[in-house]
């Protein structure tokens, strides 16, 4: 396994503004899929396998400095290793090749350890002292000594620095998880009068939230949107797409006319133009927009995919029972009008 | 003032056309310069492709197919529906009347898996939806088949929309057919000639195609269709065996005497 650790040290003050560290990670999201935020600061991404696509690990590493510069120009630390420990000391170790240098990077290889001073593990301050006292000074000579004779001595935590010290990390690397779904909450003070009033609003919602997804690579699959009413039961809708897609000026348009058509159903209109206190927007099925990709190998497929987004809008626009599609399943019918049919396609029968 | 020869003989104007056409003369454009071929697509079947001068319904064209009842004018439109199909388009079916048969559609060639039919509450309503989906520019033809109904409102914006977006809308309407002429880029009059026969059983008909308008290239040229039934369609290799002497002695081995086709006087 190959690691790069990336370090920001301007990040890890206390006082430091952190509104850019989850962008920088959605822009590491780009290199790998494989990206562990350890702290604020410090992120760790797995680029194993990536040497044949992208030229060695110094480049790799520049493409990882480049991408997390579109969000911000703080100067960063980059190591690379063999695992988590290797990598971040690396990148502790790294020093710039001239004063003004936007990046540092540097590769560690375990057998270079040896030499490095014990000061470097991360150890209490009560077991530096007593490995100073044992006239321990260097990683070698932990390394070199005997497991059980360390173990010993200074209990499971010498046993763990001596793993360190030899240039074992056996933790993995955690990736970060993909959000389950995307919520965006708007309340209205004062309230808006009537259920059409909401359409700014919910294009600005749609709008922020496709954007979130956007710098991530996901796409929802579902968008439900819920309405609070101040004079009438709360109620909802709910959309599900024929592909993960990042349309908001659409999938806004189409919530709207599923509002108007609920509304309608639920007999709101009784009520004189009901109050609309909050709305609430989520996206969830999240998936990968890339899938995409795999209608393309008919390309008929990949053209009627592109198609049911057109035939979404025009059953918004017509009503339903408007599109239909012959399928012949019954292909042994002695009668020949008899072998297809026609099933519906619309909105509703999905 | 202009001398005229009068001793020379007057070429028939056909004769004249199919000159032209073969010089490379286009309508409005300058014959010295090049051409560039408009897009089109097939209407599967050659002849008339060729006489249509754009090698097909030239894309961003409304065009009437303009026949009266049982001309053969739907097997041409799902005819070229399947050629649009074969050649990777996209195409829809707008059926306001509910006459479309998926069985005799697929016996003409066309995938069901991939056409699209849209049933309009009424011939108005299909217009829109026609000129709803041509807007999007996904279609790469549908075929508009307003049957008997009478021509609503909002063909020349169709239209419009059609030149925009390149897509090719076939027109059947066996009522409207002279007010619909007016508004459409390509006019096509089929008129049967004969009927097709195997035997006993009728399988297709013999139409004669006249372009009688058309926006991108010179009018005028026909062409002789033989559009075979769904059914007929299966036996339609075998015919042209039967039709062709040199196909017809290679299978003089066969045990099985190879149909005739009979063209019958319509």
């Amino acid at each position: 396994m190959r690691l790069l650790a990336l370090v920001w040290p301007d990040l890890r003050l206390p006082e430091a503004e952190t509104a850019p560290w989850e962008p920088m990670l959605d822009r590491l999201d780009d290199l790998s899929p494989r990206v562990e935020p350890v702290a604020t600061g410090v992120a760790l991404v797995d680029v194993t396998g990536l040497g044949p696509l992208l030229g060695e690990e110094r480049r790799i590493a520049a493409r990882a400095v480049a991408l997390c510069r579109e969000v911000s120009a703080l100067p960063v630390r980059v190591g690379a290793g063999e695992n988590r420990w290797l990598a971040v000391l690396a990148a502790r170790l790294a020093h710039p090749e001239r004063p003004d240098a936007p990046a540092a990077f540097r590769a560690l290889d375990r057998r270079e350890l040896a030499d490095l001073p014990l000061d470097l593990l991360p150890a209490d301050p009560a077991t530096s002292q007593r490995f100073a006292l044992f006239g321990l000074t260097a990683m070698g000579q932990l390394a070199a000594l005997p497991r059980s004779a360390v173990g010993g001595q200074f209990g499971a935590v010498g046993e763990r620095l001596q793993l360190l010290a030899r240039g074992d990390d056996p933790r993995p690397l955690a990736p970060r998880r993909r959000p389950a779904r995307q919520v965006r909450t708007i309340v209205f003070d004062p309230p808006l009068e009537g259920v059409g009033a909401i359409a700014l609003a919910l294009r600005r919602a749609c709008a922020e939230l496709c954007d979130v997804l956007r710098t991530r690579h996901l796409a929802p699959g579902r968008a439900a949107l819920r309405l609070q009413l101040e004079d009438a039961p709360a109620f909802g809708v709910q959309l599900a797409f024929p592909t993960p897609a990042l349309e908001p000026d659409w999938i806004a348009r189409l919530l709207l006319g599923r509002l108007e058509q609920a509304a309608r159903a639920r007999r709101l209109g009784e009520v004189e133009e009901p109050r609309v206190g909050s709305i609430g927007l989520v996206f969830d099925r999240l998936a990968d927009p890339a899938s995409r990709q795999l209608p393309a190998f008919e390309a008929q497929a990949a053209r009627w995919e592109e198609l049911r987004w057109s035939l979404e809008r025009l059953a918004a626009r017509f009503g339903e029972g408007r599109l239909w599609r012959a399928v012949h399943d019954r292909p042994t019918a002695s009668l020949a009008e008899r072998r297809t049919r026609l099933v519906d396609i619309g909105p509703s029968a999905s | 003032m202009v001398q005229t020869d009068r001793s020379r003989p007057v070429q028939p104007l056909p004769e004249l056309l199919e000159a032209l056409r073969d010089r490379g003369l286009r309508r409005g454009v300058e014959p010295s310069g090049p051409v560039p071929p408009r897009p089109a697509l097939p209407t599967g079947q050659p002849d008339l492709d060729r006489a249509l001068g754009t090698g097909g319904w030239p894309r961003g064209a409304l065009a009437l197919l303009d026949a009266p009842t049982g001309s053969g004018a739907t097997s041409l439109a799902l005819g070229t529906l399947a050629a649009c199909q074969a050649s990777g388009g996209q195409v829809a079916y707008l059926d306001p009347s509910g006459s479309l048969d998926p069985a005799t559609a697929s016996g003409l060639g066309v995938d069901l898996a991939w056409l699209l039919v849209v049933r309009p509450a009424h011939a108005a309503e299909a217009v829109e939806l026609a000129g709803w989906l041509a807007r999007e520019g996904r279609i790469d033809a549908m075929v508009l088949d307003l049957a008997d109904t009478l021509l609503p409102r909002g063909l020349d914006r169709l239209a419009d929309l059609l030149v925009r977006s390149g897509g090719v809308t076939l027109l059947l309407a066996a009522a409207g057919r002279e007010s619909a002429g007016r508004l459409a880029g390509v006019r096509v009059a089929l008129r049967r000639q004969a009927w097709l026969a195997v035997g006993r059983d009728l399988v297709g008909q013999r139409v004669e195609a006249t372009v009688t308008r058309q926006r991108w290239a010179l009018a005028g040229s026909r062409a002789e269709l033989d559009l075979y039934f769904a059914e007929g369609r299966r036996t339609d290799t075998l015919l042209r065996a039967a039709a062709q002497p040199l196909a017809a002695s290679a299978m003089a081995g066969a045990t099985l005497e190879p149909p005739s086709l009979a063209v019958v006087g319509a």
